[in-house]
């Protein structure tokens, strides 16, 4: 089964949908001290001279092939499951280290009021029942994807094929 | 975890997990958005949520906030029983009463109002949602009281009202068909994301976006051109792409002169908008308006989209929204496919919903004729000849005034005080009513001013019927049991209604004809509590009967069904029927407006002023008011004062924040995150400041209804367009002071400098 997730940035409004309906799906507990949101939104404003373009994008975990935090867990918290290739974490295992967090190159891994490790877990349950995960059913501009990873490439690699001709 | 307990956790629906899926639709915003809600049921209880497949609008998505769904209807804020007031008012000291108490309480106090001074002396008033709207008319009038109030005094009708003074009806973009998009304002990719889909689709399709807004928003990043101009200033700017295009001799000569009104005073008066003028008053650069002025004119077909609020929300918005409306019919846009193309109206004025119904037959058993004149209707009389509501921007001075007769009684459906500018002074006039009953989802700082309270339910706990332009029509039925004892509004309204003894289930009028009224349906459960969903049903069925479809075959439609039948989309219905305003045109002259021309800001001519506060019109003020006040944007998260209780949402924007641009907040030495202090003449607020390139130089936006920081505190209740009463919410003044410091755990995006 496929794994990936594809955010198209032209389409993402920052709207959050996907983002609340991860909070919803998961019953996650946003309040402080102890946040934890598996989805989240961000505006980057990116300056080029004295033009501004605000960008948005949507961020969980990446579902690594090559996993840093499970190469990077002392205790055998994270794994790969099996039938979605999701990469998971089994709190019971979890020591509360934090030596995933130093790995991730997205800052994904969040520690909840138990000090365990949590974060996206692609919605498996899910995707084995052959529903796709709560954030990519939510969003509104259909910029959030999941699938073979090879797929969701050549979707874009359409939209930019028809984007040279139209800059033509 | 064995596989079982998996598919539990993960909430897969089943036989095997006791997971059902039931059909709804979310109402928390109310903008004809109404997206499809598949409630994911256990137990009784509502455990996920998430977008219906199969309804054409919301096709399967939410937004940020029906996603929040479940802990905004298991909320702990919820009513769940009837109250009556024993502290002082405001005091939020209420004990809880049975519904005989309480609807028998309200009985009696609007007899004794009715009896002292007159049905007219007691308000009824809507706020969201709007679904029982029709409902609320049709006991204010039955009653005998013409003033019939709700939240479109500040919402939509002003727009609307800008287009029927000009074509006689609203005309939404054909955006299927169109090449070019002309955003006039608004951000529907947060505001109404159910279109926010297909607004990527056209972009994708190769559609131009030509956007006109004083913010940098995510539909203005869509943007081919983007027109920033400083708020309230709409008018010129479409004026004077008016001077282009009829100086460039691309408008539609043939339309213009077979079915306009007015046009050579309009070229006249156009002509004093060069671009050049144009640019000194909206800042926007002269090459910029003749380029969106030619591309416009020259797309063939473009449509323009036009926005419920921002346009509008200025002290001259009806005359700026005119002004831009007019570009449609100029360029020969109007009717035509991929224009702008009138559509008639279904059930709840959804445009283009496909059917006809008799809501007007239903709300208005009185004509206004056999009233006394309802509130605001001397001091806005275009909006009381247009509009079959009272304007309730006038109510704190009719209150206060009791001109030209007193006001002492209010029954309201979802009334939120912040709504109003000047919201203090709002609260004020509330408190001199002799009764109050106020009707609400939540215990709100609104309701702690009602003598009794009346419990509502959500839309996932009552019946309704929503249209959709798709040509798709639904009838819910109650997912849930109501939570407590909350009925839904209609519950409510029929129960009044019976026990005042109003005719209201008579829809043919039989009884004021000496015929025999029907028998009524639905009464009181044991408890006291109004059920009338007998009685909902037919009245459903009376009102959409003339459309051929009954509540019976709508039941066997869970997730709705497409409207048979529909009335087909046509195309320039004009030349056939000629335009609904009184000369039968397209009016570049106002025979309604031209009517009032004695009033101050009243003209026949789509006339451009400044708003009332600007850096140009008040200059001495804005010496210490330097900045450009918006209150009111959208932020994805929130709808009004609906989601700040709620946890999911609230995560997202914890804190009370005004938008600044980097370099205002350069100047006042501000970063994210510091403390401000917001003030204008009437006041201040202490809010975060988010330093963002959204907001352009020289502007803040201020989201409302915070009960920390209302910034609708901050504006005179007198501030409003004369001719629609509507707030100028999104253009006023208001200056910025550093108080200190951003707290260390400020959790907020910073800007990226790439
Ligand atoms: S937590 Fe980080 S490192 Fe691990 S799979 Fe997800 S994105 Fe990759
Ligand atoms: S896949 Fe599921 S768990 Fe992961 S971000 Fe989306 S909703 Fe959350
Ligand atoms: S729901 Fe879609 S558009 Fe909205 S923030 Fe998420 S990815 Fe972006």
């Amino acid at each position: 089964m496929s794994h990936a997730f594809y955010l198209d940035l032209d389409r993402c409004t920052g709207c959050f949908a996907c983002a609340v309906a991860c909070m919803d799906q998961n019953d996650l507990e946003v309040s402080r001290p102890e946040p934890t949101a598996w989805r989240q939104v961000f505006a980057i404003e990116a300056t080029t001279g004295s033009e501004v373009r605000i960008r948005y994008v949507s961020l969980a975990c990446m579902h690594c092939e090559d996993a840093p935090c499970l190469m990077a867990c002392p205790s055998g918290a994270i794994a790969r499951d099996a039938a979605t290739r999701a990469v998971t974490v089994n709190a019971d295992l979890c020591i509360g280290c934090h030596s995933c967090s130093i790995a991730c190159p997205f800052g994904v891994p969040r520690f909840g009021k138990d000090g365990r490790m949590q974060k996206c877990d692609l919605c498996s349950a899910r995707l084995e029942a052959g529903l796709e995960p709560a954030c990519v059913r939510a969003c509104p501009t259909r910029a959030l994807k999941q699938g073979d990873p090879n797929l969701l490439t050549l979707e874009a690699e359409k939209k930019a094929a028809a984007r040279l001709v139209a800059g033509t | 975890m064995d596989k079982l307990q998996r598919m539990i956790k993960g909430k897969i629906p089943g036989e095997a997990t006791g997971i059902e899926v039931r059909k709804s639709i979310c109402t928390i915003c109310d903008p004809q958005t109404q997206c499809g809600l598949d409630c994911y049921v256990k137990d009784g209880r509502i455990i996920k949520v998430e977008g219906s497949r199969e309804n054409p609008h919301s096709e399967g998505t939410l937004c940020a906030k029906g996603a929040a769904q479940r802990q905004w209807v298991y909320h702990e804020d919820r009513l769940r029983t009837p109250l009556r007031r024993v502290g002082p008012r405001g005091s939020g000291e209420f004990v809880p009463i049975s519904w005989s108490e309480a609807l028998d309480t309200v009985v009696e106090n609007l007899n004794r109002l009715k009896a002292e001074s007159g049905p007219e002396s007691v308000i009824f008033y809507c706020g969201y949602p709007k679904q029982m709207r029709p409902f609320v008319q049709r006991l204010a009038f039955l009653f005998g009281s013409p003033n019939y109030c709700t939240e479109s005094s500040t919402c939509f009708t002003a727009m609307a009202m800008a287009w029927r003074l000009v074509y006689g009806q609203m005309a939404g973009p054909d955006l299927a068909h169109t090449k070019l998009l002309l955003v006039w304002t608004g951000n529907p990719l947060w505001s109404g994301t159910p279109n926010a889909r297909r607004l990527m689709d056209a972009k994708e399709r190769g559609v131009k976006f030509v956007v006109v807004d004083p913010r940098k928003s995510p539909i203005a990043g869509l943007a081919d051109l983007h027109l920033q101009l400083r708020p309230g200033t709409d008018g010129a700017l479409a004026l004077a792409m008016a001077n282009v295009i009829i100086k460039e001799g691309l408008y539609d000569r043939g339309f213009v002169a077979e079915w306009t009104r007015g046009f050579d005073e309009y070229r006249i008066y156009v002509a004093g908008f060069s671009p050049e003028r144009a640019e000194e008053i909206t800042g926007v650069p002269v090459e910029l308006i003749r380029q969106a002025a030619v591309m416009y004119a020259t797309a063939k077909p473009a449509a323009m989209m036009p926005s419920s609020t921002p346009l509008v929300h200025h002290t001259n918005g009806v005359q700026n929204q005119r002004a831009a409306a007019m570009l449609v019919g100029l360029t020969g846009n109007f009717d035509v496919p991929g224009g702008n193309v009138p559509q008639a109206l279904a059930w709840l004025e959804v445009p283009g919903g496909g059917f006809p119904a008799r809501d007007h037959a239903f709300k208005m058993p009185r004509q206004w004729s056999e009233m006394p004149p309802r509130v605001g209707a001397e001091r806005f009389p275009v909006w009381t000849e247009m509009i079959d509501q009272g304007q309730a921007m006038d109510l704190v001075r009719h209150i206060t005034t009791g001109d030209p007769y007193p006001l002492r009684g209010f029954v309201g459906f979802g009334l939120n005080y912040r709504m109003f500018p000047g919201s203090p002074r709002f609260l004020e006039a509330l408190d001199k009513l002799d009764f109050i009953c106020l009707v609400d989802l939540f215990a709100t700082d609104t309701t702690k001013y009602a003598d009794i309270v009346l419990p509502a339910c959500s839309s996932v706990e009552r019946s309704e019927v929503r249209a959709y332009p798709q040509k798709h029509i639904i009838a819910t039925e109650p997912v849930i049991a109501p939570l407590g004892q909350s009925r839904s509004d209609t519950d409510i309204i029929f129960g009044l209604a019976q026990k005042l003894g109003l005719p209201y289930q008579d829809y043919d009028g039989v009884s004021s004809n000496g015929g025999t009224p029907p028998p009524e349906l639905g009464g009181f459960l044991p408890d006291g509590s109004p059920e009338f969903s007998a009685a909902f049903e037919a009245a459903m069925d009376w009102i959409l009967e003339p459309s051929g479809m009954t509540m019976a075959e709508l039941k066997k439609h869970p997730a709705g069904m497409p409207v048979p039948n529909p009335i087909p989309v046509s195309y320039r219905k004009y030349e056939k029927n000629g335009f609904p305003t009184p000369s039968g045109k397209m009016e570049f002259v106002s025979s309604i407006t031209e009517k009032y021309t004695d009033r101050e800001g009243i003209d026949g001519l789509p006339v451009y002023r400044e708003p009332r506060l600007s850096p140009v019109s008040t200059p001495e003020t804005a010496a210490r008011y330097p900045l450009v006040l918006g209150t009111g944007t959208r932020l994805p998260m929130f709808i009004h004062s609906r989601m700040f209780r709620v946890p999911w949402t609230r995560s997202l924007r914890r804190e009370a924040m005004v938008d600044l641009n980097p370099a205002d907040a350069a100047k006042y030495g501000v970063v994210q995150g510091d403390l401000v202090e917001l003030s204008t003449p009437e006041g201040s607020i202490r809010v975060r400041a988010n330093v963002t390139h959204l907001a352009a130089p020289g502007v803040a936006h201020m989201y409302h209804d915070y009960p920390e920081a209302d910034v609708n505190s901050l504006l005179s209740p007198d501030y409003l367009d004369p001719i629609s009463g509507f707030p100028g919410f999104k253009a006023s003044l208001c200056a910025v002071r550093k108080v200190s410091e951003a707290a260390p755990d400020f959790d907020l995006p910073q800007e990226v400098a790439r």
